[in-house]
């Protein structure tokens, strides 16, 4: 946007309402990274001693944590592969091909981001219970590629229409088959949204809380689930430990897709993240 | 991009077989997400809404609808689009100055605080929720930080009530927001607000009636958004609500895990899928208007 002349005022108030606002999103992360090596247990901040009691405490093994640590891992690998076969082929669909229905097929893809994850659950609730699926993470992972697979076909077909058409018909044009295109050509180019699509599936599998709640056993509780039960019920001051780890894994995700988009040539500065489904 | 080296072009030749090829393959590909859909989002969602319709014999029944939209249960209700309002209203309000305030920075600074706000968004909303439980107690920084400024009336109630309820979920919305409104304040073309502070247009009057009407179509998509995602958020009002606070997400989780009573939560699913199908559609509705406007001026 062109700047008008602007006043001294306004430009100092400006700045200042950004940085308070800023503060307001980061300062809870920061007291939990700080909490986390507190030495006197929960809430308080800032803490008088530092300690690395709570990660030891979280990594015990043969704990409530690490066990649920595993099961949480377990469940978001299987989510990834789910998700990014559905993403693969429903990208290759919706970007490339001329599909009939496109419209139904895309609203239909959409609709899990926006439909009350509560309503998505409650579902799947009814849907595996008679199964006797209850409580295993096949079903959880199932659950949470419902959630996943969206968000792996969007970055997915942003990368499939930043890729230059013109190369695969050159290739054809040579007689290069499809098969020898998709691996040369459209593969190597679609690397880094598939990578991007991997991570956030994998996040968005570790961080839900409302599907793995509703589908979940006592014996089988993922992260999220044992993380509110500790909030709601316990004071477990280990929770602070367990939130500091879930901070630094999505920061670590986060700068891995910003690596590979970067090595993979994308400078554009657009964010092929799944924030913005409406506009 | 992958195309720097070509420039980007629609122009193509293409036989009418290569075009059938492309169809088919589109279709095939288009079936595992369409099949998995159907199975494990489409179909246990008419569940919820059949078993919503059934009564305890078996027969149709809107009893538990009846339910839902009376005494105690109403109430949640009411309260639920309450926070979500008061949420939407908040992170609008807080994300148009943030927005506003990035579209003018210099470009590293805008850079640097949209990662603030990009970043906290994939971060767990536990978690988040976690650090605003530390930072609102009787005893947590802000309340720490106003006694010690002797500010009259500290500490303030600031957990388990509506204020930290609204607070959280604002936290939780405010990147939507900001990221919806930066897309819109991007798009706005400097030189038309430039014209007017060349035909002598007070800064409030180009603010007014420029600027807004410019980006209100995003405002209004940001707002909606934001009160849509609020409507079924249950993390943030269980943990910082305190038992006042209920909202229907907590309600058919506890009417689902505690009492068995499934249609009565089925009943409120059904509730919230309607409110969000009404958002929505006043959305799809907005766009349309927009489109058909537009197409208008283009053509005459």
């Amino acid at each position: 946007m062109m700047e008008l002349p602007a006043t001294r005022a306004g430009h100092i108030g400006r700045a200042l309402s950004a940085t308070a606002i800023l503060l307001f999103l980061a300062m809870p992360i920061v007291i939990i990274l700080v909490t986390s090596f507190g030495a006197d247990g929960i809430g308080t901040f800032p803490p008088k001693e530092y300690s690395t009691h709570w990660y030891e405490q979280m990594a015990a093994p043969g704990g409530n944590w690490a066990t649920s640590i595993a099961l949480s891992s377990l469940i978001a690998s299987l989510t990834t592969v789910f998700s990014l076969i559905l993403g693969a082929t429903a990208a290759t669909a919706l970007a490339r091909g001329r599909l009939p229905l496109h419209t139904a097929v895309y609203g239909l893809v959409l609709a899990p981001l926006l439909i009350p994850q509560v309503v998505i659950a409650l579902g799947l609730f009814l849907f595996f219970e008679p199964a006797g699926m209850l409580g295993s993470p096949l079903a959880i992972a199932l659950g949470h590629t419902v959630l996943a697979a969206p968000i792996a076909i969007l970055i997915m077909i942003s990368t499939l229409r930043g890729i230059d058409e013109r190369l695969e018909d050159a290739a054809a044009s040579m007689g290069a088959n499809r098969m020898t295109i998709a691996r040369r050509i459209t593969f190597p180019l679609a690397t880094p949204g598939l990578i991007a699509a991997a991570v956030f599936s994998f996040i968005t599998s570790f961080d839900e809380f409302f599907i793995a709640q509703f589908l979940s056993t006592p014996d089988t509780r993922t992260l999220p689930v044992l993380v509110f039960n500790a909030l709601q019920f316990d004071v477990d001051p280990t929770v602070t430990a367990v939130s500091a780890v879930l901070i630094a894994l999505a920061v670590l995700a986060l700068a891995l897709v910003a690596l590979v988009r970067k090595l993979g040539g994308h400078r554009d500065g657009r964010h092929a993240l799944p924030v913005e489904p409406l506009t | 991009m992958a195309g720097t080296a070509l420039a980007p072009g629609k122009v193509r030749v293409k036989t009418s077989a290569m075009r059938g090829h492309r169809s088919r393959i589109a279709l095939v590909n288009a079936v595992p997400v369409t099949v998995f859909l159907l199975v494990l989002f489409v179909y246990p969602i008419i569940g919820v809404l059949s078993l919503s319709l059934k009564g305890d014999t078996g027969g149709f029944t809107l009893h538990w609808y009846a339910d839902a939209l009376s005494g105690v249960n109403l109430s949640v209700l009411l309260s639920t689009l309450r926070i979500s309002a008061e949420t939407a209203v908040l992170s609008l309000l807080v994300g148009f100055v943030l927005a506003h305030a990035i579209a003018r920075m210099r470009p590293v600074f805008a850079a640097l605080a949209m990662l603030i706000v990009v970043v906290p968004h994939f971060i767990s909303a536990l978690v988040r929720t976690y650090g605003w439980i530390i930072m609102l107690g009787d005893h947590g920084l802000i309340n720490t930080l106003l006694t010690s400024l002797h500010m009259p009336g500290a500490p303030f109630p600031l957990l388990y009530n509506e204020i930290g309820v609204v607070i959280g979920t604002t936290s939780v919305m405010l990147p939507y927001t900001v990221l919806v409104l930066q897309g819109v304040m991007r798009g706005v073309d400097g030189r038309l607000l430039a014209a007017a502070a060349g035909f002598g247009a007070s800064r409030l009057t180009i603010f007014r009636r420029i600027y807004l009407p410019l980006v209100a179509p995003g405002i209004g998509t940001a707002g909606l958004l934001s009160f849509i995602l609020c409507l079924g958020y249950y993390i943030t009002p269980a943990l910082m609500g305190g038992d006042k606070q209920t909202v229907v997400a907590a309600l058919i989780d506890q009417q689902v895990m505690k009492q068995d009573q499934w249609n009565s939560a089925a009943a409120f699913g059904v509730i919230l899928l309607l409110l969000t199908f009404a958002g929505l559609g006043v959305l799809g509705l907005a766009k349309l208007r927009r489109k058909k406007a537009a197409a208008r001026r283009s053509g005459s």
